[in-house]
């Protein structure tokens, strides 16, 4: 009976032991490999977002984001999503995983690209303000570019 | 004679407009990273989509950093991160507004790199702190890469370390700055 204890205590202490280890060394999520919970085109972002800020943010907050639109310009580091002659922007940031998904893009060509959305950025009116020019920003990171039709 | 007048207040209103907007240089992809060297593990997270405006005439420079863009490798330091350390839900965005002190140093009309001193007020986990950083702007084929390496200490940012590790987590934390800005059109 004694031993049975004994086993018992002890098989719950490597089992509490390998989900404590598992959960330390678990790599952060590649969103851009999960389904997406929104899918939309840069425009209609932008419109959410023009529309009732507050709201917006609050319905896309760290969700998976899938969204499409025309690439304006992009590195090894983040993808650029907006329309020419305005200053608004869809910024992805590429996770480390997702460098080489850049390989089919083309400036001016449309594509789409999904990550975890993590904030935007509205112009102010205050002319001190050196961003006020920049448009409505808005920021998904951990991204890649989805190339699967 | 007043038509003359009118015409060149006009054009003077025009020239100015467009002046202010040349002497500005942009990114929106801009990239921060931090690191701090600890006992129990280094961390290290990279955000690759700063936004970052830099006025060469004046030389005023801005950064805005989303605290939830920070990349991590593991899953655990990223909810650390977000959850306990930054509360980003509750403060979502880290700012910097300086100015290039020795601006005048740096000539933006010739390709070189420039040693610069940068002061200015971050704001970071909803405190305000002034900071001075060295930097480097490196002007080549009219394009400005701006780039700074400095240190903050989190307490200075109401930034608490639970109890536990504390002996373990350091409170000196590297930043490191690194942005191609282009002509803001």
């Amino acid at each position: 009976m004694k031993r049975k204890i004994i086993l018992g205590v002890l098989l719950l202490i490597v089992v509490a032991a390998s989900i404590a280890a598992w959960k330390y060394f678990e790599k952060s999520t590649n969103y851009a490999e999960k389904e997406p919970e929104m899918t939309i085109s840069v425009k209609e972002l932008f419109t959410a977002f023009e529309q009732d800020t507050a709201t917006a943010n609050k319905r896309f907050i760290d969700k998976i984001v899938r969204v499409s639109g025309t690439v304006r310009s992009f590195d090894s580091s983040a993808v650029v999503l907006g329309e020419e002659g305005d200053a608004s922007s869809v910024v992805v940031g590429l996770d480390e995983r997702n460098k080489q998904s850049i390989s089919s893009l083309k400036e001016g060509a449309a594509a789409t690209l999904q990550g975890k959305f993590s904030g935007y950025s509205k112009a102010s009116a205050d002319p001190e303000d050196l961003l006020s020019s920049l448009g409505t920003t808005i920021n998904i990171d951990y991204g890649g570019v989805i190339t699967k039709k | 004679m007043v038509k003359k007048t009118l015409i060149a207040f006009v054009g003077f209103v025009l020239f100015a407009g467009t002046a202010k907007a040349q002497d500005r240089y942009f990114t929106k992809t801009g990239k921060i990273d931090f690191f701090s060297e600890a006992k129990l593990e280094d961390i290290e997270a990279k955000n690759k989509t700063v936004t970052a405006v830099l006025d060469k005439k004046s030389g005023a420079i801005q950064f805005e950093v989303q605290m939830k863009g920070f990349e991590f490798e593991k899953k655990l330091m990223q909810e650390h991160f977000n959850d306990n350390y930054v509360e980003s839900n509750k403060f979502p965005k880290a700012t910097f507004k300086g100015t290039v002190l020795n601006n005048t140093a740096v000539n933006y009309t010739k390709d070189g790199t420039y040693n610069v001193k940068v002061k200015g007020k971050l704001m970071l986990h909803g405190v305000t702190k002034e900071v001075e950083a060295p930097g480097t702007i490196k002007i080549s084929g009219g394009k400005i890469d701006a780039a700074s390496t400095f240190t903050i200490q989190l307490s200075d940012y109401n930034i608490s370390i639970p109890a536990v590790v504390k002996d373990k987590i350091s409170n000196t934390i590297k930043i490191m700055v690194d942005t191609r800005l282009e002509p803001l059109k």
